[in-house]
């Protein structure tokens, strides 16, 4: 078994430990727990003291899906600007990098617009379109 | 900056993908087959500027993760003309997607960028990202007839089962890198002797092998072959074939020589009993094809056998082999593939019959299905018989070690021969069968409607059929070409 695994020992272990709490759990209250009285009020959905009414799953129009996927997109891509611009100073006073470090992002950040372009002029941000 | 001339090809084809996304922003529908024809263009421009690169050794770029070495320009090449071709036939298959022509020619250039970055990796992440890149632009190509049932049905057998198969990939890369403590194949390949001959780093190879085997359709990875290439569209199948299956074996070429040189005799037996399966079952499964685009199907897995015999003998030869044999496919499979584009201008059936009395209607397309069907089966003087040949002499003479490898002859040998009826069942349809009446009311149509090629096509057509006939006739050209780059694999493979 090489070191490289043995640094996953604790997570083995994690991953035991939440199986056996878990099943403990589950397992202990069946044993212990009394049942209750079933009504039909009691069978009833919890929905912070509302009386459910209507379907279940309502419909929703296709384009939040739409927004959903731009934003998720957008989204993350900038989320990578972060982790970028903590460690840009540092980066940049070492020799060599200063180049790669600059223009990679700012090739990053065109492939980004290209697709903030392609969303645009296909009306993807257009709510009514 | 050196790092970003090595893959500047690469870069090249990126930059033509976004380019063909913005323009389709702003230029009129009209105009969407002149962007297609000049993405071709640029394809073109860009095969001619790998010739530019010379290298006396292998090169390195971003700290050992891509090589550039004779192999990888090979691939290059290859995927280039790949590409080039199955975009003019897009071109011509645009009319039939009713939606997103110019996302569709983007899409095959960002899976062909994928596919050189294939050609070039030399760590498991890049491997990993660049075979990603391949898939996932191939779901949606799948699946780009969305006004068809059999497309969407192939996108999402493609998507589920790829996903299925990066599953395996991720799994083993993460067995050897946590064996290993590292991705880069260069130092994987001086791991200790107690690293290598752990069984979890043998496990982990073997699902490395098992998501591999999915993009080259081996037995058993094979379950989706069959319906997506026949649901489909011809082009993304076409590439799928080609373009896909030699990126996957690019990179198996890669992990077994370049990574793990010293397991590779252990690995024999393993890819002789997969060739010999892979070989049987596509050939026995050919046969009572009637859809034409499902026979190329099977036929792509009883290729993938083939080829895995050249690896199976594990000499230089028989790389050499799987290099000639991938550059005839390429020819013969797009020659086909142009031919089912052109030949059947009703996506839903593309059934075998349908071709009845081609060669009345269009001399010049069943003359050119014939040929690539012929070489396919294997025979001579046509690329495929020498592609063929070469796999199976380097087999013979590495069998003397390995009495196996007789075995896994014989079954190639009896593929051979059973392929040879179905191919020639097809010719017979084009050639023997009269043409069916048109329509029921006037079932006495004289002549029936001659089939018109557009020029690109055509030109696109002769490119093929003159490239399975030069590799035929002239095999030694190109054989320089793959002894060079099976050099550069690693000079462990030991020369005959």
């Amino acid at each position: 078994m090489g070191t490289q695994l043995a640094q996953y020992v604790p997570v083995l272990m994690l991953a035991g430990v939440a199986v056996v709490f878990t099943g403990a759990m589950l397992g202990l209250s069946v044993l212990l727990g009394k049942r209750g009285r079933r009504t039909q009020v009691k069978d009833t959905a919890y929905e912070c003291g509302m009386i459910p009414v209507g379907e279940g799953t309502a419909r929703l129009s296709v384009k939040f899906y739409l927004v959903a996927m731009l934003f998720i997109l957008f989204d993350i891509a900038v989320v990578f600007l972060y982790p970028w611009a903590v460690v840009f100073r540092r980066l940049v006073a070492e020799p060599g990098m200063a180049g790669p470090v600059f223009f990679g992002m700012l090739g990053f950040l065109g492939i980004v617009l290209v697709g903030y372009l392609y969303a645009w002029r296909k009306r993807g941000l257009d709510w009514r379109g | 900056m050196d790092d970003l001339i090595l893959i500047g090809p690469e870069l090249a084809v990126l930059i033509t993908g976004l380019a063909v996304l913005l323009l389709d922003l702003w230029a009129p529908p009209s105009q969407r087959k002149t962007i297609g024809y000049a993405a071709a263009a640029v394809l073109g421009v860009v095969f001619l500027g790998t010739f530019a690169f010379l290298l006396p050794e292998p090169r390195m770029a971003f700290g050992g993760m891509l090589v550039l070495d004779e192999l990888a320009l090979f691939f290059k090449r290859f995927f280039l003309l790949a590409a080039g071709l199955v975009l003019i036939l897009a071109v011509e298959f645009s009319d039939r997607l009713k939606a997103g022509e110019s996302e569709y020619f983007a899409l095959i250039l960002f899976a062909l960028a994928g596919m050189m970055f294939a050609a070039s990796a030399n760590d498991f992440s890049i491997l990993f990202v660049a075979l990603e890149l391949v898939t996932i632009a191939f779901y949606v190509l799948a699946s780009f007839q969305r006004h068809r049932t059999r497309s969407l049905e192939a996108g999402v057998k493609y998507l589920i089962l790829g996903a299925l198969a990066s599953g395996f990939l991720v799994y083993g890369i993460a067995l050897v890198f946590g064996l290993s403590g590292t991705m880069n194949f260069t130092r994987l390949a001086q791991a200790p002797e107690a690293v290598l001959s752990s069984p979890l780093f043998e496990l982990g190879l073997l699902l490395v092998f098992v998501g591999l085997g999915f993009k080259i359709a081996a037995v058993p990875f094979h379950i989706w072959a069959a319906d997506v290439y026949e649901g489909a569209p011809a082009p993304t199948t076409a590439f799928l074939a080609v373009g896909s299956k030699a990126a996957g074996m690019v990179l198996l070429l890669r992990v077994l020589h370049g990574a793990v040189p010293a397991l590779v005799d252990r690995a024999q037996p393993v890819l002789m009993v997969v060739a010999a399966l892979t070989i049987l079952y596509g050939v026995l499964c050919a046969i009572p094809q009637q859809n034409l685009k499902r026979l190329l199907g099977y036929s792509s897995i009883a290729s993938a056998g083939y080829l895995l015999v050249g690896v199976a003998a594990l000499n230089a030869a028989g790389l050499s082999a799987v290099l000639y044999y991938l550059a005839g496919y390429l020819f013969t499979v797009l020659a086909a593939f142009l031919v089912i584009a052109l030949a059947f201008p009703n996506v839903d059936s593309e059934e075998i019959g349908a071709l009845a009395g081609l060669h009345e209607r269009a001399p010049l397309l069943a003359a050119a299905l014939a040929l690539a069907l012929v070489s396919l089966a294997g025979v001579p003087p046509l690329a495929g018989f020498f592609g063929k040949f070469l796999l199976l002499k380097a087999a013979l003479a590495a069998a003397g070690g390995t009495p196996g490898l007789y075995w896994l002859l014989g079954v190639a040998i009896v593929g051979v021969v059973i392929s040879l009826a179905y191919y020639f069942g097809v010719i017979r349809t084009m050639y023997w069968e009269p043409h069916p009446p048109t329509s029921p009311s006037s079932p006495s149509s004289p002549s029936p409607p001659c089939l018109a090629v557009p020029t690109p096509m055509r030109v696109a057509l002769w490119l093929c059929i003159a490239g399975m006939l030069w590799l035929g006739v002239m095999p030694g050209s190109i054989l320089n070409l793959t002894d060079l780059a099976v050099q550069s694999l690693a000079p462990a493979v030991p020369v005959p």
